[in-house]
C-alpha cells in the first residue's frame, strides 16, 4: 500500500499537468465550440451553429482540399524517399556518416527558418531553382506566386525534409535478420528481389508507424504554410485556416469547432489505416 | 481516502495559482501595451518617462512591449481578464473591439476635454477611431499616402512634373506612367512607370473611380457600384499594360519601395513616413536622384482622398469613465504628437520638419494630403470582407490582368451584405 502511494505521488505532478493542461482544455474546447466566443467578447451558447456554418463554408472545403491533396501526394513521396535513402545509408559505404548527418539535419532546423530559406530558393527571379533552370535555358515557374505551382512547391519542401524519419527506418533495417538475406542469396535472389521480398515486408511495421505520423503531420501542417502562404489561397492548409479564424477574425468558437472536426478526420483516417494493418503489415 | 484528499488539495492549489493569476489592485499605475521594439521602444520609454515625470506621482505609466503576435497576445490578455490599461490599436480593429465591448467609450471625456478636442483632429483621421458615432480611441499618428516621384527621371525624359498640390487625375497619372515605362535608368536597366503589388491597397483604386467598399453608415455595400468597378478598372489597366513590374517579379528586389529607390520605377505611392530622403542621401553620387512630391490623383467624383493609416491608443473597458486614466491617456497622446510624423491634429504640420527635417521639401504636399486623409469605413466584419478583397480580387488581378474582376466584385459585395446582415 505504501509502495503504491509512493508511486502515486511520483506521477502526481504529471497527473496534475494532464488534468489542467490537457483534459480541462479539451472539455472547455467542447463547450467553446458550441459558443460564439470572440476571445475579447462574451461567449454565448449557440448550439451546433458553428458546425452547421463550417459544413456550409466554401473556405473550409477549399482548405480541406488543399490539405488532403497535399497529404495524398506528400505522404507516399516522403515514405518512398526516406526509405530509399535509408536503404542506401544502411550499406555502410565510405563517408556514410556524413550523409546521415546531412539527411537528418532538416529535422532539427526550425520550421520558420526552413520556410524563409525556401522563400529564397523558390523565388521566381533570383531563386536557386530558377537560376539553375535558367542556366539550362529553361524558364522556371513562378512557384508560390502561381496557384498551379503552390502544391509542387510544398512537395519539394516535404521531400527536402524527408530525412526526419530516416532514423526510424535505419533502426528497423538493422533489425532485419541477416540470415534471411543469406537464404535468399542461396535461392538465387537478386538485389531487387531481396528488397521486394525481404526488406520492404520486414519494414512494414515502421512504414505503418510513419504513415500514421505522416497523416497527422500533413493535417497539422502549419509553420511553413503560415510563413509562405501561396497564390490563390493554395497554401491555405486547414491549420492555417483555423489559426486565421481564431486570431485574425476572432471567431474562436468557430475555430474550436474546426479543431474538433480536424480531430475527427485524423481519428477516422487513423482507424481506417489501422484496419488495413492486417492485410499488409508484417507481424 | 486520504490520498484522494491530498490529490484534491493539490489540484485546487494548482487551479488557484493558474486560474487566478496576479490580482491587480486599484491603483494609479497604468499598464500600456505597445508593439514598439528596438530603437522605437527606446524612444517610447523616454517619452513615457517624461510623461510620468510631469505627472509628479499622480499616476505612473508602465510599458509592456509586445513586438510580435501583438493582437494575439492582447486578445488573450483581455480574455484572461488581464487587459493592459491602454494599448495601441490599428484602425481596422477599433470597430471590432468596440462592438465586442472590449474597449472603453471615450466620447464624453473627449468631448469635454479642454486640452485635446475632437475638432482639433483631421476629420478623416479621427473617423478611424469612431464607430457608431462614438469615439473609442485617441489617434496618435497619421500616415497618409502621397506620390513620390523621381524628378531627375522626369526631367531627363522630358515629362512635366506635377506640382506639390497638383489636381492631376488618375487618367493623367496613368498617362505619365506610360511615358515612364520602357525607358532606361542610370544603370541601363528598363524602367516602369509605377509599382503595384498589393500596395497601394484596393481601397485606393476603388476610391479612384468615385466608389467605396462600404458607405459611411457602415451598412451599405458600395463595392459593386459602377464607380467602384471603374476604379478597379484603373488598376487593371496598370497591370495589363505592364506599367508596373510583374507581381512575381516585385519581391525579387526585396519589396516594392526598393524599385523606386533603385530607379526602376518613376513613381511610388507611399506613406509620408517612408524615409526615401534619408536613403537617397546615403547613396553614391551616381545613384542619387531628386525626389519630387505630389498629392494622390483626384478621384473621378472630384474628391482627393489619400488612404491614411492611423493607430489609436485605446483604453480597456473597465476604465470607462475613469478620470485619472483618461488624463494619463491624454497626456500620453499629446506627447506622441511631438514624436511621430505626422501628428494627426491640425495646425501642427510644422512639427513634421522638426521631427523629420529631411521632409522639408514635402511639407506643402503633406499639408495638402492631410486634409484629404481618410481610411476605409471599417466595420466589425472588415477582416472577413478584406480577406475576400485581397485573395479573391486583388491577388487574382495581379496574377492575371484578364481576370473578370467585375463579376468577382459583385460576388464579394453579396458576401459582404450577408455578413453585415448577420451582425447581431
Amino acid at each position: 500500500m505504501r509502495k503504491q502511494s509512493a508511486g502515486f505521488l511520483f506521477i502526481l505532478p504529471w497527473l496534475i499537468g494532464l488534468v489542467l493542461f490537457t483534459l480541462a482544455p479539451m472539455i472547455a474546447a467542447v463547450y467553446i465550440s458550441l459558443t460564439d466566443w470572440t476571445i475579447v467578447g462574451e461567449a454565448n451558447f449557440i448550439g451546433f451553429d458553428n458546425y452547421t456554418h463550417l459544413f456550409q463554408s466554401e473556405e473550409f472545403y477549399k482548405s480541406l482540399w488543399v490539405t488532403v491533396r497535399y497529404a495524398l501526394l506528400a505522404i507516399p513521396l516522403i515514405i518512398a524517399t526516406s526509405l530509399a535513402i535509408s536503404v542506401m545509408l544502411d550499406k555502410g559505404h565510405k563517408g556514410v556518416g556524413i550523409f546521415r548527418v546531412v539527411y537528418y539535419m532538416p529535422a532539427i532546423v526550425s520550421g520558420v527558418a526552413v520556410a524563409i530559406v525556401f522563400k529564397w530558393i523558390l523565388d521566381p527571379n533570383f531563386g536557386l531553382i530558377n537560376s539553375i533552370l535558367t542556366f539550362f535555358n529553361i524558364k522556371g515557374p513562378d512557384w508560390l506566386y502561381d496557384p498551379d505551382w503552390v502544391l509542387p512547391s510544398y512537395l519539394i519542401m516535404a521531400v527536402w525534409g524527408a530525412g526526419g524519419s530516416i532514423l526510424t527506418y535505419l533502426a528497423a533495417l538493422k533489425d532485419i535478420p541477416q540470415d534471411l538475406y543469406g537464404a535468399a542469396m542461396i535461392d538465387g535472389a537478386g538485389t531487387l528481389q531481396k528488397v521486394r521480398f525481404i526488406t520492404v515486408p520486414m519494414m512494414t511495421p515502421i512504414i505503418f508507424y510513419n504513415l500514421i505520423i505522416g497523416i497527422i503531420g500533413a493535417f497539422r501542417k502549419f509553420t511553413d504554410a503560415y510563413v509562405l502562404g501561396g497564390a490563390g489561397k493554395e497554401g491555405n492548409f486547414i491549420m492555417v485556416y483555423l489559426y486565421e479564424q481564431a486570431f485574425n477574425h476572432y471567431n474562436m468558437g468557430y475555430a474550436t469547432a474546426l479543431a474538433w472536426v480536424l480531430f475527427a478526420i485524423i481519428l477516422t483516417l487513423t482507424i481506417i489505416v489501422n484496419a488495413t494493418k492486417k492485410y499488409w503489415v508484417h507481424t | 481516502m486520504k490520498r484522494i484528499g491530498v490529490l484534491l488539495i493539490v489540484l485546487l492549489l494548482a487551479l488557484h495559482l493558474i486560474g487566478c493569476g496576479r490580482k491587480k489592485e486599484e491603483s494609479n499605475n497604468f499598464e500600456f501595451a505597445t508593439w514598439a521594439a528596438g530603437a522605437e521602444l527606446t524612444d517610447l520609454r523616454e517619452i513615457v518617462d517624461k510623461v510620468n515625470e510631469a505627472a509628479a506621482g499622480e499616476y505612473v505609466i508602465e510599458i509592456q512591449s509586445i513586438p510580435s503576435d501583438y493582437y494575439v497576445k492582447i486578445s488573450t490578455q483581455i480574455a484572461g481578464k488581464h487587459s493592459p490599461d491602454f494599448f495601441w490599436m490599428t484602425q481596422e480593429l477599433v470597430s471590432k473591439y468596440a462592438e465586442l465591448g472590449a474597449i472603453a467609450n471615450l466620447t464624453s471625456q473627449f468631448n469635454e476635454s479642454e486640452r485635446l478636442k475632437p475638432e482639433e483632429y483631421y476629420e478623416g483621421v479621427l473617423a478611424s477611431a469612431t464607430y457608431k458615432e462614438k469615439y473609442w480611441g485617441l489617434p496618435w499618428i497619421a500616415n497618409p499616402m502621397l506620390v513620390y516621384y523621381n524628378k531627375t527621371m522626369f526631367e531627363q525624359i522630358g515629362i512635366k512634373v506635377p506640382t506639390p498640390t497638383d489636381d492631376w487625375t488618375w487618367e493623367e497619372f496613368i498617362q505619365i506612367a506610360r511615358e515612364l515605362t520602357g525607358k532606361e535608368n542610370y544603370k541601363g536597366e528598363s524602367t516602369y512607370g509605377y509599382v503595384v503589388d498589393g500596395w497601394p491597397n484596393i481601397e485606393t483604386f476603388i476610391w479612384a473611380g468615385g466608389g467605396d467598399v462600404i458607405g459611411e453608415d457602415g451598412k451599405t455595400i458600395l463595392l459593386d457600384s459602377n464607380e467602384s468597378l471603374k476604379g478597379v478598372g484603373y488598376l487593371q489597366t496598370i497591370i495589363a499594360e505592364g506599367l508596373t513590374p510583374r507581381y512575381a517579379e516585385i519581391a525579387s528586389l526585396g519589396s516594392n519601395n526598393v524599385w523606386f529607390e533603385k530607379q526602376r520605377v518613376g513613381m511610388y505611392m507611399g506613406g509620408l513616413q517612408d524615409n526615401f530622403e534619408e536613403k537617397v542621401n546615403k547613396m553614391s553620387e551616381e545613384a542619387k536622384f531628386e525626389i519630387g512630391y505630389a498629392p494622390m490623383p483626384v478621384c473621378d467624383d472630384g474628391t482627393s482622398w489619400s488612404f491614411d493609416w492611423t493607430a489609436s491608443t485605446v483604453m480597456k473597458k473597465d476604465l470607462e469613465g475613469n478620470k485619472l486614466a483618461y488624463k494619463a491617456l491624454e497626456d500620453l497622446t499629446l506627447a506622441f504628437f511631438e514624436w511621430k510624423v505626422a501628428p494627426p491634429v491640425k495646425n501642427s504640420v510644422e512639427n513634421v520638419v522638426k521631427i523629420a527635417p529631411l521632409k522639408d521639401k514635402a511639407i506643402e504636399t503633406i499639408e495638402f494630403t492631410l486634409l484629404g486623409a481618410r481610411s476605409a469605413n471599417y466595420v466589425p466584419e472588415w477582416s472577413d470582407i478584406n480577406d475576400k478583397l485581397w485573395y479573391n480580387l486583388y491577388v487574382k488581378l495581379l496574377n492575371d490582368p484578364t481576370f473578370d474582376y467585375k463579376t468577382e466584385m459583385k460576388s464579394i459585395a453579396e458576401y459582404s451584405r450577408g455578413k453585415i446582415a448577420a451582425r447581431k
